[in-house]
């Protein structure tokens, strides 16, 4: 099938100096999907947005937009737009010039205009602050305006430049949810830049992780958390607990002497290092299965935060994991485990990541 | 000079009853420093002084610069039926008018211009700037006047006008250029994101958000032009002259009272403008703009 | 969408991006202003150069040539003299306006409270009246005859024979009264940027409002009077009007001469070398302003 993507960064670096912002980068993103690009600040994500909604030159690699290479195209002749960071509202134009903007630009007729923009205020209800101006607007408010202002122009792609970070925690909880509804209504293609790995997860369709300018890992919120490409996804996707060693004969063999058993695994040589990397939730404590492996440990922390426990979890001087258990209906207060006791604990083996 | 009443910063919290016998730290309020006051109330009055003894002696209708013998109007007529002082006042309008075109024109451009471009000739434009403004207008007048005469254009309003340019577009430009500087970039990639040309996107966007700061500097470069007197004094032909200069020559060789009418209605015309410029801002909802006078 | 060929459109060549275009039009805005700065501003300062080696012909019109007569005349002690009364004079104003500007400005900054805006309003306004009609009403005020000298004497601090018109303390007074205002304002800047709780913690650690202003608020706000004073100084070299209307024959600075080359002796090649005399003084001291400042921004960056 392979059809068009809405969206290819083909090889594209952005050089200032002789430091890379964005590294030879290849990205396809489809048409319709909601793709995140996530990562710490400084890892390049907001230089590829830039690149894409033609802000930005890229110093090698080419743009595609459905398929047309738009790497020499300015903004303006780009079927894209953006939501900004800053939202960038154009302050001396009422909320209602604002959203008719590119619609102006585009020679719309005047009729077509007000009806657009009076369906697109409805859209992110805002209807009946069309006459005011951006400045005595609240923050959510001015959001949606940007929202608007860049969706009314149906473009092939919305660009968000992390349009929640300004927000506090309730509205933005809020505004992921209603942006996802309008992205499933309007159906266009969202490229979507965060650091916030929560909002990554829940929000898109894929995403795609970055640091230090080139690509970790791309692919759906499930693939990118429960079989992280490398030690910095493992790390900076929620918590991991990450243990270096060198594989052996299906174990690891770890600096400060234990061996944790993780399985036979195709492709590791006997010798080479690894990083044996858990997520917390996937460690048992009782109940185990036939075919897990099972260690034992002496219990240093037990942190009980509402619906879940985290323990810490001795294996060796130095060496700490932390397993977490939901506190659901079925567990007992008295099976909670105290600091000092020695506790038995496994993990299946497709939980358990070697990483380079 | 009421304008010197100083009052107390921001109520203090009322003391609360049994407060702790440690010592309550001093709010700047606490104590009022009158030696400070006393000092600031001089300042104001001697900074008012000779403007309000030039304005109160405009109305005297004896002659005589030390006594005043009753209130008349008459230096103001006197100086509505003198031909030269009424042509004096003319071309310094035009003058101003001109100065203020041109260096807006020019110094609009040239901040946009130096605050986004980032080539070579950004920073050697920057520099070129900065030059007027660490230069004394003696300086700028001399060589001025070494230039038209060396180009052999006959000085003349034109002249004086081509030097006011020159001295006030870095003005503009320094005011500006930090407005410039201070506008979210973002704004004008917005405007591009949503079609518009970079041309367009300067026209519909960073002017209009510039806008109240053109118009503020323009009045300032009005006022200042209009009353500025090296420049013009070496920069003028013989006739007709500019009124700064005219005043010159008439404070210079025997004080005729006319001068303090003129020099009345030149004042009341300046703190008119300067009030204008202060209130521009305001008229779009923004802060007042104190800065502009400061350039800051 | 795979026959797009990899290699021609990666390989390492010149972009001209779309950032080209806004380029050459930021160059665009800024070339009318530099050519016309460059036409009127650069080219005639460096005329005033040429010209202090130029020559008269017999009927004194100025000459193009090379001739170091003019800028060997400024040898002479007499015109050494007026530069150093000029150097004087200007660092006197500087020192005053300081030591007036700083209680306003903190008075304003600090104590002014909801009238602060009106208060600085109320300094720089009279800024905006015309300097000649200030400085004539100055000189009318400070007058044999004036209310200061008559209060002065009033308070046993002058007799009948105290002046202050035709003194150099009258072209001082004369050039503190025309550019105070270049000292405030920076101070004030300063001042308002000032963080309060910095002076009241001041008050806690040095106890005297004395001690926490020489210990806190003057070098917080050092930057704010170094400005003022290069403010302060620019303008006062230049000038000649205080000289001709508060002081006498006695009291020229290199501002008049200047003036006089040009005007009445028609000496432009000597006026032009006292001019680039000046430049030079003033050079000399902005210099020297620069290395201060940067020797502070250095150290505020560590």
């Amino acid at each position: 099938m392979d059809a068009t993507p809405a969206v290819r960064l083909d090889g594209v670096s952005k050089q200032f100096g002789d430091s890379y912002a964005v590294r030879d980068v290849n990205l396809d993103i489809e048409a319709g999907e909601f793709f995140s690009l996530l990562g710490p600040s400084g890892c390049g994500k907001t230089t590829s947005l830039r690149m894409i909604g033609g802000f930005t030159d890229p110093t090698a690699g080419s743009v595609l937009l459905a398929g047309e290479d738009v790497t020499d195209l300015p903004p303006n002749r780009r079927n894209v737009n953006t939501v900004f960071q800053s939202y960038a509202l154009f302050d001396h134009l009422s909320v209602a010039d604002n959203v008719a903007f590119g619609l102006r630009r585009k020679g719309v007729g005047k009729d077509e205009i007000g009806e657009r923009v009076g369906e697109m205020l409805e859209l992110v209800q805002l209807d009946g602050h069309a006459l005011r101006k951006p400045g005595t607007l609240s923050g959510g408010q001015r959001q949606r305006v940007a929202l608007a202002r860049a969706l009314v122009n149906r473009p092939a792609v919305l660009l968000l430049d992390e349009p929640l970070a300004a927000l506090d925690l309730k509205l933005r909880r809020q505004m992921q949810v209603e942006l996802k509804q309008i992205q499933r209504e309007v159906g266009i293609t969202f490229v979507f830049v965060t650091h916030d790995q929560d909002e990554a997860l829940t929000m898109s369709d894929r995403l795609a992780v970055m640091s230090e300018g080139r690509v970790e890992q791309c692919g759906t919120p499930e693939d990118v958390y429960e079989h992280p490409a490398s030690r910095f996804v493992a790390s900076f996707m929620g918590t991991s607990n990450l243990v270096d060693g060198v594989y052996r004969d299906g174990k690891v063999v770890l600096e400060q002497g234990p061996a944790l058993p993780v399985g036979r695994r195709e492709g590791v040589g006997d010798g080479s290092s690894v990083s044996v990397s858990v997520r917390p939730e996937k460690i048992w404590l009782s109940d185990f299965e036939p075919g897990m492996s099972v260690l034992r440990g002496v219990i240093r922390e037990t942190v009980y935060s509402g619906a879940t426990t985290t323990y810490l979890i001795e294996v060796a001087p130095g060496v700490t994991l932390s397993a977490l258990e939901q506190n659901t209906a079925r567990a007992r207060m008295e099976d909670r485990w105290n600091g000092g006791e020695t506790v038995e604990f496994g993990w299946r083996p497709e939980h358990c990541l070697l990483l380079d | 000079m009421t304008s010197t009443r100083v009052t107390p910063a921001p109520a203090e919290p009322a003391e609360r009853p049994g407060r702790s016998p440690a010592p309550r730290r001093r709010g700047r309020a606490e104590r009022r420093p009158r030696i400070l006051i006393a000092v600031t109330a001089l300042f104001f009055a001697l900074l008012y002084l000779p403007i309000g003894v030039v304005a109160l002696y405009s109305f005297n209708a004896k002659k005589s610069l030390t006594v005043f013998g009753g209130f008349s109007l008459r230096w103001y007529r006197a100086f509505l039926h003198d031909d030269v002082l009424i042509s004096s006042l003319g071309t310094s309008l035009k003058i101003s008018l001109a100065a203020m075109a041109g260096s807006v024109l020019l110094g609009v451009a040239l901040a946009i211009g130096l605050v986004r471009s980032r080539s070579r000739l950004g920073s050697l434009a920057g520099l070129i700037m900065l030059v007027p403004l660490i230069t004394p207008e003696i300086v700028t007048g001399v060589a001025s006047m070494l230039l038209f005469k060396g180009l052999g254009v006959t000085l003349s309003t034109g002249t004086v006008m081509l030097a006011e340019i020159t001295f006030s577009v870095s003005y503009v430009t320094v005011i500006l250029r930090s407005r410039v500087a201070a506008l979210n970039p973002e704004v004008e990639e917005a405007a591009m994101d949503l079609g518009a040309t970079r041309w367009q996107a300067v026209r519909l966007v960073t002017l209009p958000a510039l806008l109240p700061a053109v118009l503020a500097s323009a009045v300032l470069i009005f006022a200042l032009v209009f009353d500025d007197f090296v420049l013009a004094y070496f920069t003028t032909g013989v006739d007709p002259q500019p009124l700064p200069v005219r005043i010159y020559s008439a404070i210079r060789f025997g004080v005729r009272p006319t001068v303090n009418a003129v020099g009345t209605l030149m004042l009341a015309g300046s703190v008119a403008l300067i009030a204008l410029a202060l209130f521009i801002p305001r008229l779009f909802g923004r802060k007042g703009g104190l800065d502009i006078l400061s350039g800051s | 969408m795979t026959v797009l060929n990899r290699s021609t459109r990666r390989t390492g060549r010149d972009r001209r991006g779309p950032s080209a275009s806004g380029t050459r039009m930021w160059t665009w805005f800024m070339l009318p202003g530099t050519l016309w700065m460059t036409t009127f501003l650069l080219a005639s300062l460096a005329l005033v150069a040429v010209l202090a080696v130029g020559t008269t012909d017999e009927l004194g019109n100025p000459r193009f040539g090379f001739d170091l007569s003019s800028i060997r005349a400024m040898a002479d002690p007499a015109y050494g003299e007026v530069l150093l009364r000029s150097l004087g004079y200007a660092l006197a104003t500087c020192l005053i306006c300081l030591l007036v500007a700083y209680p306003v400005a903190y008075t304003i900054a600090l104590h002014g409270g909801r009238f602060k805006h009106a208060l600085i309003a109320a300094v720089v306004v009279p800024f905006f009246a015309n300097y000649l009609v200030r400085m004539y009403g100055w000189s009318v005020v400070l007058s044999d005859d004036g209310p200061v000298l008559a209060a002065l004497r009033g308070m046993g601090l002058a007799d009948g024979g105290t002046k202050i018109l035709n003194t150099g303390f009258g072209v001082i007074a004369g050039l503190v009264y025309g550019f105070v205002v270049f000292m405030i304002i920076p101070l004030y800047a300063a001042l308002e940027r000032l963080d309060v709780s910095l002076i009241e913690a001041g008050r806690d650690l040095y106890g005297g409002p004395v001690r926490t202003f020489l210990f806190v608020t003057l070098p917080a706000t050092r930057q704010g009077a170094a400005a003022g004073l290069v403010l302060v100084f620019l303008p006062c070299m230049g000038d000649f009007v205080s000289a001709q209307l508060m002081g006498g024959p006695d009291q020229i600075m290199i501002g008049n001469l200047i003036q006089d080359k040009f005007f009445q002796g028609q000496n432009w090649p000597l006026g032009s070398a006292l001019t680039m005399l000046l430049m030079l003084a003033l050079l000399t001291g902005m210099l020297g302003y620069l290395r201060r400042t940067r020797k502070d921004e250095a150290e505020a960056r560590r």
